[in-house]
């Protein structure tokens, strides 16, 4: 017991006193996921909208494949990502394992299918009387597309959380890929993982709170930006 | 009922040939042929499922419906043409569908996709919800809004960008009566004086009768009976318009000349005074407002009244404040609509001897063999 209370102590004390290594290892881990984020955003949201919008062969199966993406562990993400960068992969060629960009990777294949699939569920729930609303409005495409996700913002806001939460905490597959190098590609969970190995609790400890103090503060500003939007209704 | 305007000298703005639609092997709609003037105010009338909205939705470029659409004198072929299409026009439908904005940035909404600057947007935003009778509600969020404002501010969107045809599907099918009755009030008043020709789909006679320059009857996906207001509510060509506009009397025999004058024969043997209408076997159809009631038989020439039939009160059923009297004349069923007033006046209850008289003009005689089927405008 006394233990724990030291290791906190300490942690505290670890987090104020500027350490510069673990402050290191927090802006890693929001850069990795953050950027992976953007991407996983960038590709998911315009692919759930096409998928939910529009009906073409393989239409099915793309949205099977989707599901079970959502689904897969990241561990699995992990040893796909590790076998493709592997020096013998397909892709061994680019000598990405055990680097940030390779995590990046990884993450963004574990938050693609959280956010292509949470907008097709979004936009498929929306009333379809908005859709004719909105075309007959005369919007065109373009313009259709952006009112309609303005529409769901709310359940796309849900997505982004869960895509976030999901990658920023996620363990296995950025160990496996990013090799949790001490100063190169360790992250918040790995570094927990190797501290609390090495017997260092208060190290593991103060990044733990991090971690989740950076849930929290995510989860907390997009919960705001959430209630506004369903108070404008 | 709104005054007929000229709605023959005027250009025609839309034009759709041959629209088919079917889904699933069912025939949703199949028109071959609609045509709208300018300013003109046209009503689909019919029941659920008859097609109005799938053609309304045709007719705004919503959806694609074979045949030929014809906007003021372009063919709308290719999804650029349909967008043209919908930015020249705009749709309210039974439901407000308002955005996540402002009361104000919705309304102004049409306008900036069609690449309006904010100011000017919102500056017509306000004039259009003024003409509503809605501008103090410009600031507020849709979500605050009860389900009548709603509708108008979605009205006044639809007008904001000044649209050549409106399209309105069931717009007051939501609505609670009182609201209904002042909403349809105004827009008759907005109607009559704006230029904008109106395509409004209903399943509702009353708005029909407010708002029509001309009506198209339709049921089972088709057009069956079309023509001026006056004409479709008031002379309905099938047994299945006059049924939908509520005639209750429904008398089956034949259509005889005797003595100068058609003499309609029912099959019970009675018979009485109609308009013209071909000889042979044919249905006879009396609105119930029509019809009149007199304890005693007026004595001759003392009414206009060129049937008077003696009969027997089988039922008195309540439609609101009026009664509905069925009427049994010598084996020709009647129906007879009366205030509650006159109800008890004339101690109406079932066995009563009474007399029901109506004039030979109000008799719509309609062909015995279309009792089901489907005749064009001119029959």
């Amino acid at each position: 017991m006394q233990e724990i209370f030291q290791g906190i102590g300490d942690a505290f004390r670890l987090l104020f006193s500027g350490d510069w290594d673990i402050w290191q290892i927090v802006l890693r881990s929001l850069f990795v996921s953050g950027i992976a984020l953007a991407v996983a955003l960038a590709l998911g949201v315009p692919f759930g909208t096409l998928l939910a919008l529009t009906g073409f062969p393989g239409r099915r199966f793309l949205v099977t494949l989707i599901n079970t993406g959502m689904g897969v562990p990241p561990v699995v993400v992990g040893l796909l990502v590790f076998m493709l960068l592997a020096r013998s992969g397909p892709l061994g060629s680019l000598h990405l394992l055990y680097s940030m960009k390779a995590m990046i990777i990884a993450q963004i294949l574990i938050a693609l299918p959280i956010v292509a699939g949470l907008t097709l569920a979004a936009l498929q729930q929306l009333d379809e009387g908005y859709r004719l609303q909105i075309l007959a409005l005369g919007a065109g495409r373009l313009q259709y597309f952006r009112l309609l996700l303005r529409e769901v913002r709310v359940p796309l806001m849900a997505a982004v959380m869960a895509a976030f939460g999901g990658i920023i905490s996620e363990v296995g597959a950025v160990m496996m890929v990013g090799g949790n190098l001490e100063g190169q590609t360790q992250v918040l969970t790995t570094g927990i993982v190797q501290e609390t190995r090495m017997g260092q609790f208060s190290a593991a400890i103060a990044l733990a709170v991090i971690l989740m103090l950076l849930a929290f503060t995510t989860n907390y500003a997009m919960t705001i930006v959430q209630q506004k939007g369903a108070r404008r209704g | 009922m709104a005054e007929p305007r000229a709605v023959c000298e005027a250009g025609t703005v839309i034009e759709a040939r041959d629209v088919r639609v079917a889904r699933g092997g069912r025939t949703i709609v199949d028109v071959p042929a609609f045509a709208l003037s300018e300013g003109e105010t046209h009503v689909l009338l019919g029941p659920n499922g008859a097609g109005k909205s799938t053609l309304l939705r045709v007719l705004n470029g919503l959806e694609e419906g074979g045949g030929t659409i014809v906007f003021r004198g372009e063919k709308v072929a290719s999804g650029a043409g349909r967008l043209r299409l919908r930015r020249a026009t705009a749709a309210v439908f039974q439901h407000p569908y308002l955005l996540a904005a402002s009361v104000l940035d919705n309304v102004a909404g049409g306008l900036r996709l069609r690449g309006t600057g904010r100011d000017a947007a919102r500056e017509r935003a306000v004039a259009a919800l003024d003409l509503l009778g809605v501008s103090h509600l410009a600031q507020r969020t849709p979500a605050r809004l009860s389900g009548g404002e709603a509708q108008r501010v979605s009205l006044a969107r639809a007008l904001a960008v000044d649209p050549v045809i409106l399209f309105l599907d069931e717009p007051m099918a939501s609505l609670d009566p009182p609201t209904r009755r002042t909403l349809l009030a105004d827009l008759a008043g907005i109607f009559a004086t704006c230029a904008t020709a109106v395509v409004w789909v209903t399943h509702d006679r009353e708005e029909a009768h407010a708002v029509a320059d001309t009506v198209s009857f339709m049921a089972e996906g088709r057009v069956i009976q079309s023509g001026t207001a006056a004409e479709v509510l008031n002379r309905p060509a099938t047994a299945a318009v006059a049924d939908f506009l509520g005639v209750e009397s429904w008398i089956e025999g034949r259509v005889e000349r005797a003595d100068d004058a058609l003499r309609f024969v029912g099959d019970s043997g009675a018979a009485f005074v109609c308009g013209e209408a071909p000889e042979g076997p044919a249905i006879a159809c009396v609105h119930p407002e029509d019809v009149v009631l007199f304890r005693q038989a007026p004595a001759a020439g003392s009414t206009s009244l060129r049937n008077v039939l003696p009969g027997r009160v089988t039922g008195v059923r309540e439609r609101g404040r009026l009664r509905l009297v069925d009427v049994d004349c010598t084996g020709l069923p009647l129906v007879a609509l009366v205030t509650q007033a006159a109800c008890d006046e004339l101690d109406l209850a079932p066995g009563r001897s009474l007399h029901a008289a109506f004039k030979a003009t109000a008799v719509q005689v309609l062909p015995r063999a279309s009792h089901l089927g489907v005749a064009g405008p001119e029959a």
